[in-house]
């Protein structure tokens, strides 16, 4: 009946799945257009899923025989399922199902009910084997729904009441008041028990063992109250009439919803239910009208949409989903939680050693510090973001051992620095649209540097607000009308929207926009935009951006311009309309939850408080599905943990590279070291030349190799060795490393990279200063300490370049003689003639002078008295 | 010497001086023909009064009137530094405004007491020793490097190369107090120190000498005395990795230079005035409005001059 088969690596049906994600490395223009969502998953994932039913729809004859509806052999597909995080989005999908009707644009939740056929995908708590104890096998009251709807059929007429002419239900679950033994009461659940009228509830049993009846909203669990903090991630997802659909699936841990419970202790399981109608017995003579409704087909199209939400036949629509028809087509997916972030704080009483800087490490990281804390051996590390200029101040100045960079900044103490290179990732521009028409999510966006320009430089007006802003009020209001942006993304909706006039940035330094600025500065054409050339459809560059210098590490918000309205609320609180509509943010996390949710940052949206009589300006609400469009500047490390989806950057004219593996290898191989110990770097103008991806970026452990705490250098070089051999290693793993990373290896284009590292590791744990080529040639590292040179800091500069670990290399103990075996060089002779000579010359020639003035004076007075 | 030119001019009034003095009522008679030789012995005698006034005036200043400035510097700070430490405000590096007291110093084999400022610049130095800013402060694990002058303004190293080995050096800073011992005085061509053992301060005075008859006046050979304590205070990382030129031993600052065309345009103007005053006033009045500015001036270029010579001298 049914075969469900768990596939490792290499699986022909999950390559075919998933093949796409890599089918090309980049994309050209005309041909083949790259792929967005998909870039950097692996075509089969070590811990993917596959599992294979045939579903049938049987119906029972009023003499006893059964008919069955043809077939489907439906074979789903889950690309990840181990050591998930919290808020991951894993790849869902399937083939060889019903094709759904009746479209909604919002899938989610309640939204997703008033279709027909569609294929339920949620979270439920427990695994799927009958060997385990009742309490961990998932049942319909342990899989999570955000609304009383979606659970339970409260006071149906009975000819609605389709669930009770079940095939496969037991006779004690064809009742009137069904569900719930004892049925709760009409206190708790007000008019559930009405009389001829049918009820079945399905409760939710929480993770602590509380029943919540779900017959209203009050009994509901408190995660699914009105506006909670997240939105539903249970969906009802669309097949295509191909029998296709695939859908990205949030899972949730018991940080976001502690009722569901989940976590790395408490297993749990994705299930997946393809919805094929209800299965009904034998009905009576003659049929009533449930039994009619049982036997009901839908009455949409395959294929059509829903977008007035209308009603749909209840047999085939996801709302019966708990029905035992429905619940034995189920697919239960097991899937396995990672460690949660705080778990080093828990387990590990040690101190933490603090690393700071880029934020592009941190899902790294998040995997990498258990790898650390729980082996004894190892020290107990804790990545701390903040920009990398910070990171790097504090490393210099001795507050943290170690930063996490991606450029080399100015130094400002003496000691020589290694940069030990630890991550290949970059950034992205992700974003989320959805095609016009209930078509789905768009996923090839393509942008040019050109576009990004434009964006940041805030010269999209955003709405007919923006008109009146002085020198480019002829400006298109968003992307969506620029026709340079239609020109490069055919199809997409050309209804403005303030979401689609700005691109979520950062508004902290950061090597990040410095890359990406630098990406703008090396296109003729948008600097050309930037100082003052309008584009060939004349949009004009905001004059307060015009002549702004790039690459620039920290994008500033020079905007003045505040509308004039009659807006009661604006004319209350006056504020530059650009900077509410760009709004950026500290953290490219919050970018990243922003695009998984749809909710932009932008702060135009107006309430009046009536408690106070006044207006307060807040953030916009989540965009509708159907109509998203969002872009914001994310890590490649989000993009993989959050399934989102990456534009196509163009690098040379007509060209357009996605992050895949190749892009980032290509631009590995592009990257070149001056000097050994110091970053690679990689010129942006060879990176814009072909396949090679321009947000590409190596992040570097820089530390000191001079004067480091010799216990912080032990760690970090324990660090950089560490991470470099099994944090490299592809997997979700404690200590591997995460998808968005290409992975460090000791052959291939990364080679370069991992020589590198294993210098520096080398270099740091030393902690001697090496022979720089770039500094002063002021030291001579062998053995004894240098002798002086130049003429700068002859007496003392041999002894104070590092007073507090030589001593522990060479023989310090002995006494300061000359016996000693090194000699010590000879103190270098400096003298001033001037300083000599000035004091007995001035008093030589002012006594001179005072002798000549008395002679002259001798001699010349008598004549003068004479006359 | 570009301090000799405008320095005559005040002394242009003494030649006006005799005349009214002996000449008052032959006023018409002002323009007397006085022959050649006559003519010539005045500006031979007024000239070597203007060079011997300026010469004796620095080098007065130099040796004895910067030693007052320095002595009463030394109490200001002394009085700070006293007030800082008991406050536990007084610095502990890695980087000390320039001028600020960092340390005291004492000797008691030769009778030094000094304040040590932040800075090794020509200018700093006249207020007292001063500690070279890519050094640890006196007292700290690793090697501090203290300046002093050797002949002007106090002088108050003048005697450190007559320091024996194992003589005493006390350090008085924010961390505490240290006992330096004396391990050698280095001239040019003798080894330099061992290296430190761990946790060991050195502390390294710079200063200069002579050698012959006018050696003490004419100090033009660095010379460096280390003295070490077993055990210094932890020192903060972060020191600046170079010092600028003018900071270096034997340096001078040319940064002075803006500084003295000021001063010297004030004494240019000063002399004007005096000339001019001269036609109104009588020579008794003008010398008593004058004498008071023109001392200060005097003073304060010679201040800036100084910022102009070496460091150590």
């Amino acid at each position: 009946m049914s075969s469900l088969r768990r596939r490792t690596a290499g699986l022909a049906a999950a390559a075919l799945a998933l093949g796409a994600g890599l089918a090309g490395t980049s994309a050209h223009a005309s041909a083949s257009p790259s792929r967005g969502g998909v870039l950097l998953a692996k075509p089969v994932h070590s811990s993917s899923w596959t599992g294979t039913k045939v579903l049938t729809r049987t119906f029972t004859a009023a003499d006893g025989t059964t008919v069955s509806l043809p077939a489907h052999k439906v074979t789903v597909t889950v690309d990840r399922t181990q050591n998930l995080r919290s808020r991951e989005r894993v790849r869902v999908s399937w083939k060889g199902a019903q094709p759904s009707a009746a479209r909604a644009s919002n899938p989610y939740g309640e939204n997703g009910l008033l279709q027909e056929y569609p294929v339920v995908v949620m979270e439920c708590r427990g695994l799927d084997d009958p060997q385990l104890p009742a309490k961990r096998q998932i049942s319909p009251q342990t899989c999570w729904t955000g609304s009383v709807a979606e659970r339970s059929q409260v006071t149906r007429s009975p000819g609605e009441a389709t669930w009770s002419h079940d095939l496969f239900a037991t006779p004690g679950e064809k009742g009137r008041l069904t569900g719930m033994v004892p049925f709760p009461d009409a206190q708790k659940c007000p008019g559930a028990d009405t009389a001829g009228y049918y009820t079945h509830l399905t409760p939710y049993v929480a993770a602590k063992g509380k029943v919540y009846p779900a017959c209203t909203a009050a009994t509901m669990p408190p995660e699914a109250a009105v506006g909670a903090a997240f939105p539903p991630n249970e969906i009802a997802a669309f097949t295509d009439q191909n029998g296709r659909g695939s859908v990205q699936f949030e899972v949730r841990t018991d940080t976001e919803n502690e009722s569901l419970g989940c976590s790395h202790s408490v297993a749990c399981s994705i299930v997946v239910i393809p919805i094929a109608g209800l299965s009904c017995d034998q009905p009576a003579t003659p049929p009533s009208p449930v039994d009619a409704a049982c036997r009901k087909g839908g009455q949409f199209l395959p294929g059509s949409s829903n977008f007035a939400n209308q009603g749909v036949d209840q047999a085939v629509s996801p709302a019966l989903w708990w029905s035992p028809s429905n619940w034995r087509n189920r697919f239960s997916i097991p899937i396995t939680f990672g460690l949660p972030p705080d778990t080093c704080d828990v387990l590990d009483p040690r101190p933490p050693t603090g690393f700071y800087g880029s934020e592009l490490l941190a899902e790294a990281a998040l995997q990498w510090s258990p790898a650390y804390c729980l082996n004894k051996q190892r020290f107990k590390f804790q990545m701390n973001v903040m920009s990398d200029a910070a990171g790097w101040n504090l490393m210099e100045t001795g507050g943290g051992p170690a930063a996490e960079v991606s450029s080399p900044h100015p130094k400002v103490v003496s000691d020589p620095v290694g940069f030990a290179p630890t991550a290949v990732t970059g950034f992205s521009i992700g974003y989320v649209i959805d095609k016009p028409g209930n078509k789905g999510e768009y996923t090839q966006l393509r942008l040019d540097p050109r576009l990004i320009a434009k964006l940041l430089t805030q010269s999209y007006l955003g709405s007919d607000l923006g008109r009146g802003h002085p020198g480019i009020g002829g400006n298109p209001l968003s992307l969506l009308s620029d026709p340079e942006f239609q020109k490069l993304n055919p199809g997409l909706s050309t209804n403005d929207t303030e979401a689609a006039s700005t691109l979520l940035s950062l508004s902290i330094q950061s090597d990040v926009i410095k890359q990406l600025t630098d990406y703008i500065a090396h296109d003729k054409q948008a600097m050309a935009f930037v100082d003052g050339k309008p584009d060939p459809w004349g949009m004009k560059v905001n004059p307060s951006y015009r002549g702004l210098k790039l690459p620039r590490s920290e994008w500033p918000l020079l905007d003045t311009y505040v509308p004039k309205t009659q807006n009661d609320c604006r004319r209350q609180h006056p504020a530059v309309y650009f900077n509410e509509l760009a709004a950026p943010v500290s953290t490219m996390s919050t970018i990243a939850e922003s695009l998984l949710d749809a909710w932009p940052q932008i702060q135009t949206r107006c309430d009046f408080d009536l408690s106070t009589n006044s207006f307060k300006l807040g953030r916009i609400d989540p965009q509708p599905y159907g109509s998203r469009f969002m872009l914001g500047v994310v890590t490649l490390g989000d993009v993989a943990r959050y399934g989102l989806r990456s534009a196509a950057l163009e690098t040379k004219s007509g060209t357009y590279v996605g992050p895949t593996k190749s892009s980032l290898s290509a631009a590995v191989r592009l990257a070149k070291q001056a000097h050994q110990l110091q970053p690679f770097s990689m010129d942006m103008r060879d990176l814009r030349s072909g396949h090679a991806y321009p947000g590409s970026m190596i992040v570097y452990t820089a530390a000191r190799l001079q004067n480091l705490d010799k216990a912080d250098a032990t760690k970090v070089a324990q660090f950089i060795r560490v991470s470099t051999t099994q944090g490299q290693r592809p997997g979700s793993g404690n200590g591997q490393l995460p998808e968005g990373f290409l992975p460090i290896r000791d052959r291939g284009v990364t080679k370069k990279l991992f020589v590198s590292a294993r210098q520096v590791a080398t270099a740091v744990a030393a902690q001697k200063a090496p022979a720089t080529p770039s500094g002063p040639p002021s030291q001579t590292p062998a053995g004894p300490p240098a002798t002086p040179s130049g003429g700068d800091l002859p007496s003392d500069a041999p002894t104070d370049a590092a007073p507090s670990t030589q001593p522990s290399a060479t023989p310090a103990k002995l006494p300061p003689s000359d016996t000693a075996a090194a000699p010590m060089p000879p103190t270098q002779a400096l003298s001033s003639r001037l300083s000599k000579g000035l004091i007995p010359a001035l008093l030589l020639l002012g006594l001179l002078g005072l002798g000549v003035s008395a002679a002259s004076r001798f001699f010349v007075r008598p004549p003068r008295r004479s006359r | 010497m570009t301090v000799t030119a405008p320095r005559t001019t005040p002394e242009v009034t003494p030649p006006v001086d005799p005349r009214p003095a002996g000449l008052t009522a032959v006023r018409t008679r002002r323009t007397p023909r006085p022959d050649a030789s006559h003519d010539t012995g005045v500006l031979i005698s007024s000239a070597g009064l203007m060079i011997a006034l300026i010469c004796l005036w620095a080098a007065t200043q130099l040796l004895w009137f910067g030693g007052v400035s320095e002595a009463r510097d030394q109490r200001l700070l002394y009085d700070r530094l006293r007030s800082e430490l008991a406050a536990a405000t007084a610095p502990v590096g890695p980087v000390t405004p320039v001028g600020d007291p960092v340390a005291l110093v004492t000797i008691p084999a030769l009778g030094v007491q000094q304040v040590v400022v932040e800075g090794t610049a020509s200018g700093d130095l006249l207020a007292g020793p001063g500690h070279q800013r890519n050094t640890v402060l006196p007292g700290q694990v690793g090697v501090s490097v203290v300046f002093g002058r050797a002949a002007t303004y106090g002088a108050p190293f003048a005697r450190i190369p007559e320091l024996r080995v194992g003589d005493q050096i006390n350090v008085t800073m924010a961390q505490g107090r240290r006992t330096f011992h004396v391990v050698d005085v280095r001239r040019a061509g003798d080894p330099l120190p061992h290296l430190l053992a761990a946790g060991a301060a050195r502390l390294t005075l710079v200063t200069a000498e002579g050698s012959g008859r006018f050696g003490g006046v004419a100090p033009g050979r660095a010379v460096y005395v280390d003295a070490e304590a077993t055990k210094g205070f932890p020192a903060p990382s972060g020191l600046p990795s170079a010092i600028p030129a003018p900071e270096r031993v034997m340096a001078h600052d040319n940064g002075a230079l803006p500084m003295l065309v000021l001063s010297l345009g004030l004494l240019l103007a000063l002399t004007l005035g005096m000339v001019s005053a001269r036609q109104r006033w009588s020579a008794v009045r003008v010398w008593v409005v004058a004498s008071a500015p023109a001392i200060a001036l005097a003073w304060f270029t010679t201040d800036v001059v100084m910022r102009l010579l070496p460091n150590l001298m």
